[in-house]
């Protein structure tokens, strides 16, 4: 209960106030001083009241606890119980006869090394993907410089304490969640807190309420990458905001997985039926008198023969199989049971940037002499395309500007072979945006600022909100200096006084002005970032050659500028994305986008890529339309909803609820990684299987939480990819989808592995009950129900994972987990009830066929089992009259064992072959599965090895067979085809009829 | 969706039986009754198709010879040896040990009426009367097993084969086998001379060949007169009963075979003849030590016979205890 308590209070957002107080309250009540740090004694006292600087360990089960679960669990006991019986079985015979057949000791030999083997693998696969916490430790810091009565200390983190004074510098990790008092040009990398990856400045000025957006607090293990700063811790340990998210994430149970649920509830069906049959024999045995040890040894029986002791090993086989070919697709799955998991998912929760986007900002329009123009980049990548506008005055001056007023520069040791597009810049995203642009429509900005020296440069400042710099002029002798100037457009035009237009440079006036603010309003609503750009040729009359330009107290014009035009920028989606949302909602997944960016560019790439698509409105949209106040559209109208995060944190839950539910395309803005934990379980209580992306170590509590939590791999902090379940190692959207698409091919084909699986229980179980039931000799021994589980059917049931897809999968909805069971009466209706029953009968009609061809009549066998077991017989007469000793009579019951087996393998070629499809016919799916094919023979060498290998006789009892004792099983085989071909016809052509609803599995 | 729970809540009982919607076990009457139909059709389809099969099947069968014979067929050509009496086969089908009470009537019944009953069936039999150097089994005809009690000493039903006096006779057969015929030790083609000489390498060169056995034959081969009898005499399978170790064969005594210590060659071969009886011996225990649990292997000699105790081929294993 207390455990619970605690993780709910973790998932609220983050609640720090210190940044706001007044730092000297601050210092009193922390008792410490801003510039001599804690006193030692009061450290002291800090030290132990708030304990250690660390993250604390979560209680883990020791590894011998997890093995053991594994080794007992799933069909483990079942077996356990079965191998048991059969050592106490086998030290009962042994003690009373000294000739007593190790049968049984072998049994449970193998019984055993099959529990093991499942068990270790299933314990190598958790115990894999438990090192959460191992991630975390990598994050925390090793070393602090702390400051105490006024001395310079090198302390172990562990022991800083809340209001020690530290002091970082660049390359540190910082020690503890500090309030920054003292800054130098500080940088911190905050990436793998929140996953931004641009370094932020931080000062001693509280700049927001949010913690994570001020100025003046830095967080417990992000990175200094610039300048110096002194701060005071303010929480250290498990309550700093790093601490908070690996206490939640190791708090947060994912659950199990749907497949696992799956499989447990499968097993279940299994357990029940094969005590529960095994029981009712043991019963019957001892009514009908049998020996106890006998009844016993049925029970053994009917368990072997009725647990599919391969299957376990099928199903994680497949499922690695189909992990092995998604990592060919670029994603990592770590968790097998996650194969899956994607497949019935059916919410995507995805971020944007680097997702949905390219994380590549890229100039997309100009607007230049009055008009906006597209800036398309050519299909190779290797020029731009403006229109017919490049030889326009305006075009030419606006990228004069924009080579000239930047900073930014392609990186050193690239190769001239490397793509524009994709070359290293210095600088931050926008400029690089705009100097590849520059590179790419004038071939080269080096050329420009070759000859337009730079002189001058005022760095952009939060406040002026503008970037300029003087440059001298080699080209004309008109002016020798050029002013040029970037910044938010608004703020540019306040100083321009003249503006370039098609008429060529004109004074301000209202025309221009609106084509401004028209631009301006169409650019900003497509999500894009606007820059504006002037310029001002200094008159060198004023400014001579040689003029002495002072960027500290400016000596040159700030206004009456020459207004040239506006780039606009965007992270453009990436170009398999659209396609992939459309896929998406054709499959019935929802997308929708959680992301901390601005609602207008979210909802502008949301529209571009389709998650809200082209004919749905929001509110927003229809009241604009309508031209009427948000207030009176009602909510119902719309079927697209943009939640910003502000008014998330309002939300009730049923509220969110509500809103999860109405809208059918949602794009959430602004969220924190707290809220996406909160989407995520909203959407799991409407019983949604939710996937969700993340790159931050704070968005690991929703990767943990989600159904499957998606990673990032080239973006992604460690710690999210061990929170994840699965890794993008292309970070790129459309990897999801062809995810989810092997997902959903992967469930399919495991039901069809299981069908197939199953069926060959009836035949294997049926030799028992006669054998009881009807005193016939045994048709089928344990052993070759072992040959058959773990041998030559493990091939071709593994290799229905190969197997194509019947239909386009991704045109239907996900799955409902609640009713299509991956085992279902339907499944076990024709696997059990139709085709094994087939089977059966040709195991039985090989089983008669030798009797009969040896001398024993089907009808003289019934009741025979007592004195056909009995060594004391030594002349059993059969429907000939002839006499059979003990061991000729056992050797032909052997060579029926091995008939049957035989059959088996024969009426499962039928079986696997009819398993390919569910619904279409053989014709139609061809026989294309190669693995498949190699199936078939290799079931069939297995089967003719071991019958036909000298010494096999003594090994497992197997007897050679003459090659007529191949084909009885045949008809069957073309009987159970030609059966399951007409029940899919009928199927197909009664959508929804009896047949589907009784056998359509 | 609420639906769907409210199916949920009602549990086992509600999955018994649904009254909302009259499921029962999870379907309505009709429910039920189309899948019933359904396997009642399939069921019986899938009978008629193995019944079918196994019509074609029996066409290939020929009731009267087995398809495989001798070595083609698992029963092999290397027969058994069964004995009479056996311990009540409903009760006891795992034992072999004739154990019973001397003098006690009530108690030996069981074994001698087992013994009386088995010759009173060969008695009525019907048959060639055939002998040494004489007529032989056909195909069609077999020879009448001899059931003379003159030629049985005491092992009849007039002294109850033994078991009044507490010298129990035993019933020694070989397994039938289709078509199988013993062979003579020696040269396929017979002669006296490589016979006798057979046995006597046999004699010499497998301690297990009992010399008592050889004295035997060599004795019979004396009292026939023709080549033919002579010849018939050697085919014959011979029998030597014998304690499994050297106490057993201390207290089992004397012992004696009647009519004599082979069974017969003009019996084979079997062909599944009309009436055919197995012919038999019988092995006398005359002076059986009481209260002993005696082990008594029973071997079958011929050239094509290969006595093997562990899987009982040519011999047989009993174990007698007289009170």
């Amino acid at each position: 209960m207390g455990k619970k308590k605690d993780v709910a209070s973790l998932k609220g957002d983050i609640e720090i106030t210190e940044h706001t107080l007044p730092l000297d309250d601050l210092c009193r009540q922390l008792r410490t001083c801003p510039l001599k740090g804690l006193s030692h004694a009061w450290a002291k006292v800090m030290s132990e009241k708030e304990g250690p600087n660390r993250l604390t360990p979560p209680k883990t089960t020791p590894q011998w606890v997890i093995f053991i679960r594994n080794v007992f669990s799933y069909f483990g006991i079942l077996l356990w119980i079965g191998a048991i019986l059969c050592f106490i079985a086998y030290a009962i015979q042994a003690s009373s006869s000294e000739t007593a057949s190790k049968d049984n000791l072998w049994l449970g030999l193998v019984l055993t090394i099959v529990v093991l083997i499942t068990g270790i693998f299933s314990f190598y696969q958790e115990s894999k993907s438990s090192a959460i916490m191992e991630s975390f430790k990598d994050l925390v810091p090793q070393y602090a410089r702390v400051i105490r009565e006024g001395q310079r200390l090198t302390l172990k983190a562990e022991e800083v304490t809340i209001g020690d004074l530290v002091e970082v510098q660049l390359g540190d990790r910082i020690p503890a969640d500090i309030r920054i008092v003292e800054a130098k040009s500080f940088k911190v990398d905050n990436s793998s807190l929140t996953g931004e990856s641009e370094a932020q400045s931080r000062g001693p000025d509280c700049t927001n309420e949010n913690p994570l957006e001020t100025k003046n607090l830095a967080f417990f293990s992000t990175n200094a990458v610039e300048g110096t700063a002194k701060g005071i811790v303010i929480r250290i340990g498990d309550n700093t905001v790093m601490g908070r998210i690996a206490g939640l994430v190791s708090g947060l149970d994912s659950g199990e997985t749907p497949i696992a649920k799956e499989i447990a509830h499968f097993i279940h069906i299994i357990t029940v039926v094969a005590f529960g049959l095994a029981l009712a024999l043991l019963a019957a045995a001892i009514a009908l008198r049998y020996h106890w040890l006998d009844g016993v040894i049925f029970f053994i029986g009917i368990i072997v023969a009725w647990v599919p002791e391969g299957l376990l090993a099928t199903v994680t086989v497949c499922l690695t199989l189909t992990a092995k070919r998604m990592a060919k697709k670029n994603c990592l799955v770590k968790n097998l049971e996650a194969v899956e998991t994607l497949g019935s998912t059916s919410a995507i929760c995805s971020d944007k940037t680097g997702t949905l986007t390219q994380n590549r900002m890229t100039v997309s329009h100009l607007w230049v002499e009055g008009g906006i123009v597209d800036a398309k980049l050519n299909d190779d990548c290797t020029s731009v395309g403006v229109a017919g506008y490049n030889k326009r005055d305006g075009y030419q001056k606006l990228v004069r500007i924009a080579a000239l007023c930047s900073t930014a520069e392609f990186k050193g040791g690239q190769d001239s072979s490397v793509p524009v597009m994709k070359r290293d810049v210095a600088g931050d995203a926008s400029e690089a945006a705009i100097l590849k642009f520059v590179e790419l429509a004038e071939g080269s900005a080096a050329k420009i600022r070759e000859r337009f020296p730079k002189i001058c440069e005022i760095p952009f400042n939060s406040s002026d909100k503008f970037q300029l710099s003087i440059h001298a002029n080699n080209m004309t002798d008109k002016g020798c200096h050029l002013l040029v100037m970037k910044g938010a457009p608004e703020r540019i035009l306040e100083r321009c006084s003249t503006i370039m237009t098609n008429q060529g440079e004109v004074a301000m006036n209202d025309k221009a002005l609106d084509a401004f603010h028209d631009a301006y309003l169409e650019l900003g609503s497509l999500g894009e970032r606007v820059l504006g750009f002037c310029d001002l040729p200094l008159p060198s009359c004023d400014y001579p050659i040689g003029y002495n330009f002072n960027s500290e107290e400016p000596n040159f014009p700030l206004t009456e500028l020459r207004f040239v035009g506006l780039i606009s920028m965007l992270d453009p989606p990436r170009p398999t994305v659209p396609d992939a949302v459309a896929k998406c909602r054709s499959a019935g997944v929802r997308v929708i986008m959680v992301t901390g960016d601005h609602p207008i560019t979210a909802k502008a790439i949301a529209k571009s890529v389709g998650i809200i698509s082209p004919e749905n409105e929001t509110i927003e949209d229809i009241a604009n339309r309508l031209g009427v106040p948000l207030s009176e559209v009602s909510p119902e109208s719309a079927s697209a909803a943009v939640v910003h995060g502000g008014e998330l944190k309002e939300l009730s839950e049923t509220e969110l609820d509500n809103v999860l539910r109405n809208y059918s395309e949602i794009v959430f803005a602004r969220t924190s990684p707290q809220q996406k934990l909160q989407i995520v379980e909203a959407l799991q209580k409407q019983g949604a299987i939710v996937a969700v992306t993340g790159d931050g170590v704070n968005d690991s509590p929703a990767l943990k939480k989600a159904d499957i939590g998606v990673a990032m791999g080239i973006t992604g902090s460690d710690v999210s990819k061990q929170a994840a379940d699965m890794i993008l190692l292309d970070d790129n959207f459309s990897t999801i989808v062809a995810g989810v698409e092997e997902g959903r091919l992967i469930f399919d084909n495991l039901k069809k592995s299981i069908a197939y699986t199953l069926t060959s229980k009836i035949p294997e179980v049926s030799p028992f009950l006669f054998f009881i039931l009807f005193d016939i000799p045994l048709a089928l021994g344990s052993v070759t129900i072992l040959c058959i589980d773990l041998g030559t059917d493990m091939v071709p049931a593994i290799s229905l994972a190969y197997e194509k897809s019947e239909s386009d999968i991704m045109l239907r909805s996900p799955r409902d987990p609640k009713r299509d069971r991956l085992v279902n009466e339907r499944l076990i209706s024709v696997a059990y009830g139709q085709v094994g029953m087939i089977q059966a009968v040709a195991g039985f009609f090989v089983y008669f066929i030798i009797m009969a061809e040896n001398g024993f009549l089907p009808q003289d066998l019934y009741g025979i089992r007592p004195r056909w077991e009995s060594r004391a017989v030594n002349d059993l007469e059969d429907s000939y009259g002839q006499e059979w000793t003990y061991v000729a009579r056992k050797k032909l019951e052997y060579t029926c064992h091995t008939a049957f087996f035989v059959a088996i393998v024969i009426v499962q070629w039928a079986d696997v072959i009819i398993c390919k499809t569910r619904r279409l016919s053989l014709w139609d799916q061809g026989m294309g599965n190669w693995v498949l094919n190699f199936g078939l023979v290799f079931e069939t060498a297995v089967a003719a090895f071991l019958s036909y290998t000298p010494g096999m006789d003594v090994a497992l009892r197997m007897q050679p067979l003459k090659f007529v004792w191949w084909l009885p099983p045949l008809p069957f085989a073309v009987l159970i085809m030609l059966y399951d071909e007409v029940r899919r016809w009928l199927i197909r052509r009664q959508p929804g009829g009896w047949v589907e609803m009784e056998t359509y599995y | 969706m609420s639906d769907k729970k409210g199916n949920n809540d009602g549990g086992f009982m509600k999955f018994l039986y649904n009254s909302d919607t009259g499921e029962v076990l999870g379907r309505t009457g009709m429910s039920w009754l189309k899948i019933i139909v359904f396997y009642i059709i399939f069921y019986a389809g899938l009978a008629a198709f193995f019944g079918l099969m196994l019509y074609i099947f029996y066409q290939t069968l020929d009731i009267n010879k087995p398809k495989y014979q001798l070595g083609d067929s698992l029963i092999g050509s290397n027969p058994g040896v069964g004995f009479r009496p056996q311990p009540d086969q409903d009760k006891n089908v795992d034992s072999t040990l004739i154990w019973f009470k001397r003098g006690d009537r009530d108690d030996f019944k069981f074994w001698s009426e087992q013994l009386k009953s088995y010759v009173e069936e060969a008695r009525k039999t019907a048959g060639k009367n055939c002998d040494f150097g004489a007529d032989k089994a056909s195909d069609k005809e077999a020879c009448q097993v001899i059931v003379d009690e003159k030629k049985f000493g005491n092992c009849t039903v007039a002294t109850d084969f033994g078991y009044k006096d507490g010298s129990p006779c035993v019933l020694i057969k070989l397994n039938r086998i289709y078509g199988w015929k013993p062979e003579p030790f020696g040269p396929a083609r017979f002669s006296e001379a490589e016979f006798k000489k057979a046995i006597d390498d046999k004699a010499n060169s497998d301690a297990k060949f009992p010399k008592i056995l050889k004295t035997a034959i060599e004795k019979k081969l004396q009292e026939v007169n023709t080549e033919a009898a002579k010849e018939d005499v050697a085919k014959s399978v011979w029998i030597n009963c014998d304690g499994e170790n050297p106490a057993d064969r201390e207290n089992m005594g004397k012992i004696s075979y009647a009519p004599m210590q082979a069974i017969q060659s003009f019996y084979f071969p079997f062909m599944k003849q009309p009436n055919y009886v197995s012919p038999f011996i019988m092995v006398q225990f005359e002076s059986v030590t009481r209260g002993v649990l005696i082990n008594i292997e029973c071997k079958a000699y011929a050239k094509n016979i290969f006595p093997d105790r562990a899987s009982r081929t040519g011999s047989v294993h009993f174990e007698l205890m007289v009170e």
